[in-house]
């Protein structure tokens, strides 16, 4: 297969962007939205242009569940099963019918760590009414490999936004670290979990006081590290539920804490290490 | 409910549940006397203390048949005026609610009082517009229910149909509590009291002056799951106080018309007891919140109706907030 000049992750860059750009112009997003409409194929040329996408059933497994019971906090599960024991480059998750249906791109460096172990990344996500959700998975090689879940959202009274509004949160910014000691010292995977304290707001609801919108705010970054080598670095979207949350494997070392810079569209940035709470 | 003999349950389910029956039968307050509904379009009331007419919804989902009708709604008739506590969850059924208010006096709706954002509480004030009352709220409420409201006129349409849902439309409040606000009937006064984050972040309370009856809404559900849409740490503590409070009887906005406390608050700590216990547990052992779905609670399971409906999403919200401890 031909390479092309263009790199993808740029384009699904891009397309976080420009998605939400076209949010922003929309005026009714959400309610308009069914099943039936298949928007993957548009979707498909806007982030990956004409690379072609293999069917990634033997290589890796997105698990969610079928019915989102919190529309605004969805757990989903990338999974690549032990026997896959090559590096990737990037993952990019994708909710169709979401405003900015990019939910994140991954692009993944030395201390991810590779054979071993199931490698996992796992995060929570908004899912407004009925989608497909994507995990399209770029291997060493550059080719792609997706898999695809249908998710119904719950009826009833869950909402893509916070629980709690009005106000500044006065721990913005907080990042709560975990890493899990792996059940053998010399597992060659281990794994983490990082939280991060941000609203992660849309920009698409209105306030009732002043009649405009509530801006929009939420992470585009993080970069996470391992002493000088790169876990991942990940570019995002408003399709991340609020107090973005990841937890993933990587490299198990003699050294595994972690450092972590998230940066928002306020350019604000926000930085932990493994184990100090906050920054 | 529906039997599903595929999954007897336990001898201790049924131990339990014959247990949750006695204690539902001990904290059930009697009421003066059950309105049935008289006409086609009006709704079967109990008068749970003079002046104090309690309807009680169904323990359902909205679908087209029960047309929303599946909250608590409460309505006090003073001297001079009426007020309205939650509406409902539809034009048509508000409509019928408003019907029955009639049917008993034709003193005027001067309030209509919503004690949070839900659709089920506040999709018939539609019904009451004509009567041009002032919308009551917690201060919270129009930033909560604007923020949702595209998401709940979108749901509550699917799943009511078009027939039912006919007539629904948002209003906000006009007029809001930012603390407690005294409003007066004539002859009795309601007073509405804020409350802290707990099942949303906007619930309000209201204590009418002339019964001592104290309207909690979904502050206490029985029978019905709760539903955690704000803090769990937030109710738990709030359970904490209002368990001190005296009243003369409670009305739940899920459950019997009339209750009382504190025996009334009893199943409702117990499920959020051990909805925090359980996530907590496997927050300490590193569990994940997929896995926390599945497991947390389930001691619970026979112990409320459409816990199957709403115990996941209680469980999910939850484990969001207790790993931030």
């Amino acid at each position: 297969m031909v390479r092309m000049f263009q790199m993808p992750r740029k384009a699904a860059a891009r397309a976080v962007l420009s998605a939400f750009v076209a949010a922003l112009l929309a005026s009714a997003p959400l309610s308009g939205a069914s099943a039936d409409d298949d928007a993957w194929p548009m979707l498909r040329k806007a982030v990956f242009g004409d690379w072609q996408i293999e069917d990634g059933k033997d290589l890796l497994f997105l698990d969610a569940p079928d019915q989102a019971e919190d529309a605004a906090i969805v757990p989903i599960t990338v999974r690549i099963p032990p026997e896959f024991k090559e590096p990737f480059k990037a993952l990019t998750l994708i909710i169709d019918k979401n405003p900015s249906p990019v939910a994140a791109t991954f692009t993944f460096g030395p201390a991810a760590g590779r054979e071993g172990g199931e490698r996992r990344m796992s995060t929570r996500v908004r899912i407004d009414m009925f989608s497909h959700v994507r995990a399209i998975l770029e291997t060493e090689d550059g080719k792609l490999h997706m898999v695809t879940r249908f998710i119904k959202a719950a009826g009833g009274c869950s909402a893509p936004v916070p629980k709690e509004s009005g106000g500044t949160d006065p721990d913005l910014g907080k990042i709560v670290i975990k890493s899990f000691d792996p059940a053998v010292d010399a597992a060659p995977l281990r794994e983490a979990q990082i939280m991060i304290r941000h609203p992660n707001t849309n920009g698409m609801q209105r306030d009732p006081v002043t009649q405009g919108y509530f801006p929009a705010r939420f992470v585009k970054e993080m970069l996470v590290t391992r002493g000088d080598d790169l876990v991942f670095r990940m570019e995002s979207g408003i399709s991340i539920s609020s107090d973005p949350n990841f937890r993933f494997t990587y490299a198990n070392g003699p050294e595994n804490s972690l450092d972590v810079k998230v940066t928002d569209t306020d350019e604000t940035v926000f930085t932990a290490k493994a184990g100090a709470r906050g920054s | 409910m529906l039997q599903d003999f595929s999954k007897l349950p336990s001898i201790d389910a049924l131990t339990r549940r014959h247990v949750l029956g006695a204690a539902l039968a001990l904290s059930a307050a009697p009421v003066l006397r059950h309105v049935p509904a008289l006409a086609a379009g009006t709704l079967a009331v109990s008068e749970v203390a003079k002046g104090v007419f309690v309807h009680q919804g169904r323990y359902e989902l909205q679908s087209p048949e029960n047309r929303g009708d599946m909250a608590n709604a409460t309505f006090v008739i003073g001297r001079d005026a009426v007020a309205v506590i939650d509406t409902l969850g539809s034009a048509k059924i508000g409509r019928e609610l408003r019907a029955t208010i009639r049917n008993l006096t034709d003193r005027p709706v001067r309030y209509v009082i919503n004690t949070h954002m839900h659709p089920d509480h506040v999709f018939g004030n539609a019904a009451f517009k004509d009567d041009n009352p002032q919308f009551v709220a917690h201060h919270k409420m129009a930033r909560g229910l604007a923020a949702r409201s595209d998401r709940y006129l979108a749901i509550n349409k699917d799943m009511l149909g078009a027939e039912a849902f006919e007539g629904i439309e948002v209003i906000l409040p006009t007029r809001s509590v930012e603390s407690t606000l005294t409003l007066d009937l004539g002859g009795r006064t309601l007073i509405c009291e804020a409350q802290r984050t707990a099942h949303t972040d906007n619930d309000l309370i209201v204590t009418d002056s002339a019964t001592d009856t104290l309207i909690l809404a979904d502050l206490l559900f029985s029978v019905h799951i709760p539903t955690l849409d704000g803090s769990l740490k937030g109710w738990l503590s709030l359970l904490d106080d209002l368990a001190r409070r005296k009243a003369a009887r409670v009305v739940p906005g899920h459950g019997p018309a009339s209750m009382q406390v504190p025996e009334a608050l009893v199943p409702e700590r117990r499920y959020l007891s051990a909805l925090a216990d359980d996530a907590r547990k496997l927050i300490r052992e590193g569990r994940t919140l997929a896995e926390a779905m599945k497991i947390a609670g389930q001691s619970e399971k026979d112990a409320w109706k459409l816990f199957d409906t709403y115990h996941a999403r209680n469980v999910s919200t939850a484990f969001a907030e207790l790993e931030w401890e």
